[in-house]
């Protein structure tokens, strides 16, 4: 059963069409990823499952039931791209002061805190403020903020900005962790090596409107060029173009092809072998996250234009 | 609501806990307390004691009755000078004098007596306390030719017409303490809508541009976040007021001792309390809490909207709050028109709708309740207060609500009428 289900939610405003019919599927324990350029409707959707703004219409439904913020969003935790703490507060009281909010008890709340606190080496912070920080630190306590309460669903904007790789590491693998005690996450980012790493599921939205939906893998199927990487002992000088494939680059000991509609790796192997070529290796080249995103995104403008809305 | 309590909770304590705070509760009094008496103290110091060279060419300012005059009002130096007027012109200032006068001869009781001049190289500021002296000296001369004894003198003194209003409604009003108490709690709310009203203001702006804002409502509507602010806030100014009222409890009692001994404190003190059992206290201080309270939700949801919609820049807030402060400031206009004359129509009106009603009503109530302001109006102007403030924070919550997930450019009041009216 799928954690959450959005069908044909819709989202205008006066200006924009910020979700424009938008359907998604995440089924429970996924790490979902959520890519777009900005401006293509990321936040409104989002701001949507987290019950800050009403869908002019569609549906969501939320761990079977229909979604109802006011129950709702103790289940969820949001870690927004626009983040912040108070600064002049201490930092155990706000971390305690968040997790109340999100309706657990003081005393379950503490407990919850000094764990995680222990967790990421954050003990000794517990009286100081959080204006005595850095932004790496802030960052960290950010997301502890976000999944101290045990969330089911976890939404992740950006979580990374900030942070450099040492801790981008520990964060990474708290996600992992999570997503394997069966929390879902959606992570919303536009660095796609990040997605490659980490999704299991992506959808990409542009313009309000959803562009491509499968897992990563899929994703990667569909939009392959069928390319392939040989190398060779020598020269693959004597190898020319011919009804199996057609060579797109070629360098010293290596050659790019692709592959003639309707053939398959054997003939290219065969043709090769058949032309005496001594084989190292042979790859299919798949296209990257990146390369599919600015292929699907390029030619739209990227920030978007305002328009009529009817 | 459990959440809304919570957020009330850190409203309050972060800001009572505040070093300001503290600070602010126990040096505002004693401020208020050094300015006035500092002032006085300093303006009875820094008045300067003239001295006055007096030549008399009437014969009847004589040395004995300028020496009694000396002793009674030491505020200036008469000194009787035998030289003559137009030497004296030229040298008093060598012989210490800041001025000098000349008391015409022929002076006479039976027709009156007209100007004289005190004749200075510079403009003397003290010259109706000198006036007084004189006319002292000249009352003295008067009795004496008249053939008027000490005991007939006092007669004539103690005997006078005193003249005071009487309202037929209520027996007990005092016009000029209304006056008094009218003015000081008008102002005292009138703080309140400005300074609180901003802090508001402030911290809803710092929360968004903390940009801890959207974290917050993915946890509370934002309805809740912005009442939550707002009766915190007020709940600090409750604290601050209560504090003050127990340090003047305290300090009347403690210096009650002190003032017993002392007439002329003893004097001031027993008119205060003429000022406070001429009016019904009770009714006046549910009235200032209700009062204070409605003004505070109208104003500062407000404010809370204003401060939703602006980003970082103060100026910003500043130009955009400053149509609300113009309105406060309006009102205490109308709260002097209100004092004059408290049963006009301006004040009438002004008493009753939300925007000034804080403010002018409780001027208004201080000449008394039902004598001056009737229960239909001011069950009228508490019935409008309490839909205003409903009404306004409902508007102001819809505003609040776009305004605080919305980056960029400044809105205009236009704009942000229009968020309050989507749905």
């Amino acid at each position: 059963m799928p954690i959450l289900e959005v069908k044909n939610l819709k989202k205008y405003f006066a200006t924009q069409k910020a979700v424009d019919d938008i359907s998604l599927s995440i089924e429970q324990g996924q790490i979902f990823g959520l890519l777009g350029p900005n401006g293509a409707g990321k936040t409104t959707l989002i701001r949507m499952i987290t019950g800050i703004f009403y869908p002019d219409s569609g549906s969501i439904i939320f761990d079977g039931q229909p979604f109802n913020p006011a129950n709702d969003i103790a289940k969820i935790g949001y870690m927004p791209e626009e983040r912040g703490l108070y600064k002049k507060m201490k930092i155990g009281e706000q971390t305690l002061y968040l997790a109340q909010l999100k309706g657990i008890s003081k005393k379950e709340a503490t407990g919850k805190i000094k764990e995680w606190f222990a967790k990421f080496e954050m003990e000794s912070w517990w009286n100081k403020k959080v204006e005595d920080l850095s932004k790496g630190m802030q960052q960290k306590l950010q997301f502890v903020t976000t999944v101290l309460h045990n969330p089911k669903l976890i939404i992740l904007d950006e979580p990374f900005s900030g942070l450099d790789p040492v801790n981008s590491n520990l964060i990474k693998d708290e996600i992992f962790n999570l997503a394997q005690q069966g929390a879902t996450i959606i992570f919303s980012t536009h660095r796609m090596e990040q997605v490659e790493e980490i999704c299991d599921h992506i959808i990409l939205v542009n313009r309000g409107q959803k562009i491509l939906d499968g897992t990563v893998h899929q994703v990667k199927q569909d939009f392959k060029e069928y390319l392939y990487r040989i190398s060779l002992t020598g020269t693959g000088n004597d190898i020319t173009d011919n009804e199996v494939f057609v060579i797109k680059d070629r360098s010293d000991n290596s050659l790019i092809i692709q592959k003639q509609e309707g053939k398959s790796n054997n003939e290219i192997l065969q043709y090769l072998l058949s032309n005496g070529a001594s084989i190292e290796s042979f790859n299919e080249i798949l296209p990257s996250l990146n390369d599919i995103f600015i292929r699907q995104v390029e030619g739209t403008p990227l920030a978007r234009r305002f328009q009529e809305v009817h | 609501m459990n959440k809304t309590f919570l957020i009330i909770q850190r409203e309050f304590l972060t800001r009572v806990r505040k070093k300001t705070f503290i600070i602010s509760t126990l040096l505002f009094p004693l401020l208020y307390l050094g300015l006035i008496f500092g002032t006085g103290y300093i303006g009875a110091k820094s008045s300067t004691v003239l001295k006055i060279a007096v030549v008399d060419s009437s014969r009847k300012f004589t040395a004995e009755k300028i020496e009694k005059a000396n002793t009674e009002d030491p505020s200036s130096i008469l000194t009787l000078v035998k030289e003559d007027p137009k030497a004296l012109s030229k040298n008093f200032e060598n012989k210490g004098y800041d001025g000098y006068t000349v008391i015409p001869s022929g002076m006479m009781v039976s027709k009156s007596p007209g100007a004289v001049s005190i004749k200075s190289n510079r403009t003397l500021g003290a010259i109706p306390a000198v006036q007084a002296k004189l006319n002292g000296i000249w009352n003295d001369i008067k009795y004496e030719e008249l053939g008027i004894d000490t005991e007939k003198r006092e007669t004539l003194a103690d005997s006078h017409l005193s003249v005071s209003a009487e309202n037929m409604q209520d027996k007990n009003a005092d016009g000029t303490n209304a006056m008094i108490i009218g003015y000081a709690a008008g102002f005292l709310v009138y703080f309140i809508l400005l300074i609180y009203g901003s802090q508001v203001m402030m911290g809803v702006m710092e929360e968004k541009t903390n940009r801890i804002a959207e974290v917050m409502v993915s946890s509370v509507k934002p309805f809740q976040l912005m009442l939550g602010k707002i009766v915190g806030i007020a709940l600090v100014a409750l604290t601050q007021f209560l504090l003050w009222i127990a340090f003047v409890f305290i300090i009347y009692n403690v210096s009650k001792a002190a003032v017993d001994a002392n007439p002329s404190m003893a004097q001031m003190v027993g008119g205060a309390q003429k000022i406070f059992t001429s009016v019904n206290m009770g009714l006046l201080l549910t009235l200032f809490a209700f009062y204070f309270l409605g003004g505070f939700f109208f104003y500062s949801s407000i404010y809370a909207a204003v401060g939703s919609a602006v980003n970082e820049d103060v100026r910003e807030a500043q130009s955009l709050s400053f149509p609300i402060t113009l309105i406060i400031i309006f009102a205490i206009f109308m709260l002097t028109i209100a004092m004059k004359d408290p049963t006009s129509p301006v004040a009438v009106w002004t008493s009753i709708i939300p925007f000034t009603s804080p403010i002018v009503m409780m001027a208004r109530v201080a000449y008394g309740v039902p004598g001056t302001v009737p229960y239909w109006e001011l069950a009228l102007s508490m019935i409008s207060l309490v839909g205003g403030f409903l009404f306004m924070v409902w508007f102001a919550g819809k505003i609040y609500r776009t305004g605080i997930l919305m980056y960029g450019k400044k809105p205009t009041w236009k704009e942000m009428i229009k968020w309050a009216m989507r749905k």
